[in-house]
């Protein structure tokens, strides 16, 4: 009988879910909203029904990310330093050094053998988030999907001096009102967030590969800005989304596996896929 | 029936624990004189000698700091002015006076704002030195000299070298029984949590000395006798820091399936590791043990002999540690705008890591809300320690 994996990464903005056996089946992404508990049984039944499969089929749910907790139908939680790792150990072999900018969070993974084995995290300050550029964005009228192209058309990228996600959006307004174009104020929103993330990553003595994964992936500006940074290119899986949630269902076949091996019974989730109320 | 908690053990510790200050509170109406201090830097033997009792004065992570706010800017320490701000808000109306010491330069420089914003009848500071040569011992034996006559001038009388070499015992004595507590996180599971024994220390220091030893010597017969209580958990570790005056940060570790099993902290290790040798003028001791056996961020060691030797010198004990306590992963713990410790923050980090043990290098603001923003980094540490 075939087994199957479940991984599902809650972060602070989007939802991930994978479904994989020797590879992976059935993807969704989907907005998080407030409602953690609520999103994570449909976007995991969503799944299910791309893969074509009852919920009593998964060998495992492994759960991840910032809302990792309010998932009462995973078996296990681990968190997303792990997953990531696991998940571009899987995807890019050669990568040593994986650069997370989430929406809420960013972090440095050292990679070796697959695994994660040292990291640096940021989940205090917007700076150098998604949240950084997504309130700009709006700061600016510019749509946010738009940011990294318009930063690739910056002649001379001003510098922004605040640090401060609330302070820099009064900065750029500023520079707009001076004249300065806008592809040139965009320019520098990436240099400055590329800037940010490089010297906290920095800590972990950068080693090539270098992947780099995250909403952050998904933005062109960025990733040219942090190329700069490192002076070579970066890897950035086919769906930088979903590296958490591959990560998860990779270790949850880990763990049944490692568990067969010793002759194991695994402890599993009691729960069903149903949606949890406060009271359970 | 189930038998009520009233042994003088962890009952008393948890009675103490929970009313900060109850005791000190309780003695004063017996008309003791309360001294209130910041930091492990006061030499309280000089004022157990005195006949006052001694009282380690405490921030609280879970009470948002507001009024300490218009006195000390936000650039302090914040555990020197979350200390401030309970002080301001009569948490510690007890005290008969404060004592301050030239530790760093946040509790130095609040010297002043301590001494006028809380009018207490006696206030002092030492002025300890950061070099540990002998003209920065010589001059620190002046310092505790005149902090001698200052006290003895509070109190109305001589303070006897008697009755400073008995003082020295006592609190000497304390630090073995802690020693003694210690041991028993020696055994796989520990005996006693992590959690438990920064709640024993915090307990101990809000009471006088003669009752923390026997608090502590109840403790670890109650501890003894109950036996191996604790579950197996993945990893044994250690925290370095500062002061961490609250069991929230450990129970937060201990909580993502760890024991804390032995740690570098004030209270901690650092505090009560080293004894003062009693010499025959006992000031002498005094001044030896706090300024060169205590090992703290604080004090500058001058770097004698090649970097490697430095590190052993300075840190050697922490990986000694490691050893004797069989500790899996370090985790450094260090507040936001703590000067002395974040200097030292890359080479402890290497220094340990030289030796084989993995750290984790964990920033804080001193408030609860900040502490569970940690868990994730906490975690992912204890998953990767499991992995290697």
């Amino acid at each position: 009988m075939s087994q199957y994996f479940a991984g599902i990464d809650l972060g602070s903005t989007m939802t991930k879910v994978v479904i994989m056996n020797q590879a992976v089946l059935a993807s969704v992404i989907g907005p998080t909203g407030p409602e953690h508990r609520k999103l994570a049984n449909r976007v995991m039944e969503e799944a299910l029904v791309k893969a074509n499969l009852p919920f009593a089929d998964i060998t495992y749910v492994v759960a991840t990310g910032y809302g990792r907790i309010n998932v009462p139908f995973a078996d296990k939680q681990i968190t997303e330093i792990s997953c990531h790792a696991r998940g571009v150990g899987y995807l890019l072999p050669e990568v040593r050094t994986v650069i997370d900018i989430g929406g809420q969070d960013s972090k440095g993974i050292k990679l070796k053998d697959g695994r994660a084995v040292d990291f640096v995290m940021n989940d205090k300050c917007a700076a150098g988030t998604g949240r950084f550029l997504e309130v700009t964005a709006e700061g600016l009228g510019v749509k946010l999907d738009d940011m990294g192209k318009l930063s690739l058309t910056a002649k001379n990228a001003v510098r922004i001096s605040n640090t401060c996600t609330v302070f820099a959006t009064q900065e750029v307004v500023a520079k707009l009102a001076e004249g300065v174009p806008l592809p040139d104020i965009i320019g520098g929103l990436h240099e400055a967030i590329a800037a940010r993330v490089y010297s906290m990553v920095r800590r972990l003595k950068i080693e090539r590969e270098v992947a780099l994964t995250g909403g952050g992936a998904k933005n062109i500006g960025l990733v040219k800005a942090l190329e700069t940074k490192l002076g070579y290119p970066v890897l950035v899986p086919p769906e930088p989304l979903l590296t958490g949630a591959i990560g998860a269902a990779l270790l949850g076949k880990d763990i049944v596996k490692e568990a067969a091996e010793k002759g194991e019974t695994l402890p599993r989730s009691e729960r069903r896929l149903q949606e949890a109320t406060f009271f359970t | 029936m189930p038998e009520e908690a009233t042994g003088e053990g962890l009952a008393a510790v948890d009675r103490y624990h929970q009313d900060y200050g109850s005791r000190a509170r309780e003695l004063k109406r017996q008309g003791k004189k309360i001294l209130g201090y910041l930091c492990a830097f006061v030499p309280v033997e000089i004022i157990t000698a005195a006949g006052f009792m001694p009282f380690r004065i405490k921030g609280d992570v879970n009470e948002p700091i507001t009024k300490a706010d218009t006195e000390m800017e936000t650039i302090v320490c914040p555990l020197v002015r979350s200390c401030f701000d309970m002080a301001l808000k009569g948490n510690y109306e007890f005290l008969d006076g404060i004592v301050i010491p030239h530790a760093c330069d946040s509790i130095c420089r609040t010297y002043d704002i301590w001494k006028y914003s809380l009018h207490l009848p006696y206030s002092h500071f030492i002025n300890m030195p950061h070099g540990t040569g002998k003209p920065s011992l010589d001059f620190y034996q002046a310092v505790l000299n005149t902090f001698r006559t200052s006290l003895s001038r509070f109190a109305g009388r001589e303070i006897s070298d008697q009755e400073l070499t008995q003082a020295i015992g006592l609190h000497n004595q304390n630090r073995a029984k802690v020693r003694e507590l210690y041991e028993l996180r020696k055994a796989s599971p520990p005996l006693i949590s992590g959690t438990e024994v920064a709640r024993v220390l915090i307990a101990a220091m809000s009471i006088p000395v003669e009752e923390s030893i026997k608090m502590l010597g109840d403790v670890i017969e109650e501890v003894k006798q109950r036996g191996g209580v604790l579950a197996q958990k993945s990893a044994r570790i250690m925290v370095v820091g500062a002061q961490v005056d609250s069991v929230a940060f450990i129970e937060l570790i201990e909580d993502s399936g760890a024991w804390v099993v032995a740690d570098d902290l004030c209270p901690g290790a650092r505090e009560f590791f080293s004894d003062v040798t009693v010499t025959a003028d006992p000031i002498e001791g005094i001044a030896e043990r706090y300024l060169r056996k205590v090992k703290c961020g604080r004090t500058y060691r001058e770097m004698k002999g090649n970097y490697e030797e430095y590190l052993e010198d300075r840190f050697g004990h922490m990986s000694r540690m490691i050893e004797g306590f069989n500790v899996d992963g370090v985790v450094l713990y260090i507040y936001k705008y703590c000067d002395p410790f974040g200097f030292e923050v890359p080479q402890i980090k290497s220094y340990i890591e030289s030796k084989g043990t993995p750290v984790l290098y964990l920033e804080d603001e001193y408030s609860m809300s900040t502490i569970g923003r940690l868990r994730t980094r906490i975690q992912a540490f204890l998953e990767l320690l499991g992995s290697k």
